[in-house]
């Protein structure tokens, strides 16, 4: 009987969550008389499929998908591969400074982005690296969340492993990248989607960035195509749902790595 | 070159590349926000006059600032515990030994992982006075629509419901995690004593659990003091009617962005970073003080 009450609050719950998904898909497919009905239907008497590729070629949308895709790709492999080196001298390596280095890199994850939002757009543009790739990307290439959630990983591995290698005589890249990293996949994947969401997402610096629709990625086009068609909303919602669909089976298949990486961030 | 000089030579070279990019685009930056903020600049010019604390005394003094301020701490004192209530009350109930947990946690996700700029456009169709979905069913429940997105009133309203509705799931994740933690020996002790359920919530759950509350606490409450792109998206670039939706950060884009008053967009800068950097602070203090073994 008392379940009976979780299943309830837990339903009334998800429709609050899910609900503007549905009510997206809906308006996606309804023709243009039906999106202004008095009375909304969840489903359309008349579907209209074509709101999709009417949105498709409204604005250059292929561009801000590749955009997205090669900005977001690009800092997620650059993100772990100077992410790992760096964990692994911190995890692996004695060094003159370690300790001191390793909280001041802590620290600097308590400033919040927007603080440096205006120098680093002075940086950018003084390197003449306003609407380019490199000024979308460079600044994003390594995070300190992905160095720390990497050291911890790489603390927990047996000893054995890192000094076995070493008597064959590998370098620390070659350990790290031929031994340590194969065996530390579910960090990596975890670190790996967290900086894919996170790039894919980012809005205010593509915002400031990019000035032409050569070099915006998805969330600036989307914003830039609803400000330009105004309410035509079953358009508007197709392009939203073709926005937020790759993220969303990314999530579907990763979820499991990427909730448990959330929520080790919860626990000491 | 001894063996620990070496030694040192090398890991320096791993972390090369982390800390030539920190160093340019994150350490850099925060002394150069700093002295921007005593500086008359607009970016373009080569004429850049210090001018000592007048920006700071500037923002302090503007009205639009005092709106900013006031906005983004009603903000956070309404997101911050609706947003924790409701995220303690999903854990709860997905802990609660529930079929097609998996399925249930995936859908409280998925706005999280899902960009604002996409689902800010569906918000702002629900929100539509005319043909929007919350206005229909007002209606249908006998009350009277609302002119969601035109009205000041409102304003306030609508973007905290888009910031609780982005970051429940989240928040229940962290907290599930936090009460799969609590050891199921002290709810067996308490059924043997009689406890009711509400009992054991009070006096079990919610004190073992706030290591985890408070950490959200302090997380939720530095999140939402930079509260900027619902705002964005839902009114373009007007910060709401009558600048209802002014907050600080988006006080310093427009100042930054907008007027291209530099000096002034790093001291709001500034005051927001030490907004954040006392929470921070509180954080660190409390998670040594509250501390149980659970």
């Amino acid at each position: 009987m008392k379940k009976v009450w979780v299943y309830l609050v837990l339903i009334l719950l998800s429709l609050f969550v899910l609900g503007p998904f549905l009510w997206m898909l809906s308006t996606s497919v309804k023709p243009d008389a039906e999106v202004l009905s008095a009375i909304p239907h969840l489903f359309p008497e008349h579907w209209a499929f074509d709101n999709y590729a009417k949105a498709w070629a409204s604005a250059p949308f292929a561009r801000y998908f590749w955009n997205s895709f090669f900005v977001s790709a690009l800092e997620t492999v650059f993100d772990l591969t100077f992410g790992a080196m760096a964990a692994y001298a911190f995890a692996r390596m004695e060094f003159f400074g370690k300790n001191v280095l390793f909280v001041a890199l802590l620290a600097t994850m308590m400033v919040p982005g927007e603080v440096l939002l205006i120098p680093n757009y002075i940086t950018i543009s003084t390197l003449n690296w306003l609407n380019t790739y490199p000024g979308l990307i460079v600044p994003w290439l390594v995070s300190v969340f992905t160095i720390f959630l990497m050291r911890q990983f790489f603390l927990g591995l047996p000893r054995e492993v890192f000094e076995a290698a070493e008597l064959d005589g590998c370098g620390p890249l070659r350990t790290l990248f031929g031994i340590i990293m194969p065996i530390s996949k579910p960090i990596w994947i975890t670190s790996a989607l967290i900086k894919f969401v996170g790039a894919w997402n980012a809005f205010l610096w593509v915002l400031i960035i990019a000035n032409s629709s050569d070099y915006y990625t998805l969330p600036v086009g989307l914003i830039n195509f609803s400000s330009d068609v105004g309410t035509v909303y079953n358009q508007l919602m197709a392009a939203a749902t073709f926005s937020v669909l790759p993220l969303i089976v990314l999530f579907l298949f990763g979820q499991r790595y990427f909730i448990e990486g959330i929520a080790r961030s919860g626990i000491k | 070159m001894s063996f620990r000089l070496r030694r040192s030579v090398t890991a320096y070279l791993m972390l090369l590349p982390t800390l030539v990019l920190i160093g340019v685009f994150v350490v850099y930056p925060i002394v150069d926000s700093f002295i921007i903020s005593f500086y008359k600049w607009d970016m373009l010019s080569a004429n850049k006059p210090f001018v000592g604390l007048q920006n700071y005394v500037y923002i302090f003094e503007d009205p639009l600032f005092h709106t900013a301020l006031k906005n983004t701490v009603l903000y956070v004192v309404f997101f911050v515990p609706i947003v924790l209530a409701l995220g303690l009350l999903t854990a709860v109930l997905l802990n609660a030994k529930i079929r097609l947990l998996p399925l249930f946690r995936t859908a409280f996700f998925i706005p999280y992982v899902t960009s604002l700029a996409a689902t800010g456009i569906v918000w702002q169709w629900i929100f539509n006075d005319q043909f929007g979905l919350l206005n229909y069913f007002l209606e249908r429940a006998g009350l009277h629509p609302q002119d969601w997105l035109n009205d000041p009133r409102w304003t306030l309203f609508n973007i905290i419901t888009i910031g609780v509705w982005q970051n429940l799931g989240y928040v229940a994740v962290i907290f599930l995690a936090g009460l799969q933690n609590i050891s199921r020996e002290y709810y067996e002790a308490a059924d043997v004593d009689g406890a009711t359920p509400w009992q054991k919530f009070a006096r079990i759950t919610l004190p073992l659990l706030s290591p985890t509350t408070y950490f959200l606490l302090i997380l939720t409450t530095i999140e939402a003091f930079k509260v900027f792109l619902q705002i964005y998206v839902l009114y373009g670039e007007t910060a709401g009617p009558n600048n209802s939706g002014m907050t600080l950060l988006y006080y310093m884009f427009t100042k930054g962005f907008g007027d291209y008053r530099m000096g002034y967009a790093c001291a709001s800068a500034y005051v927001l970073f030490l907004i954040v950097f006392v929470f921070t602070l509180a954080q660190m203090a409390l998670s040594r003080r509250v501390h149980y073994e659970a």
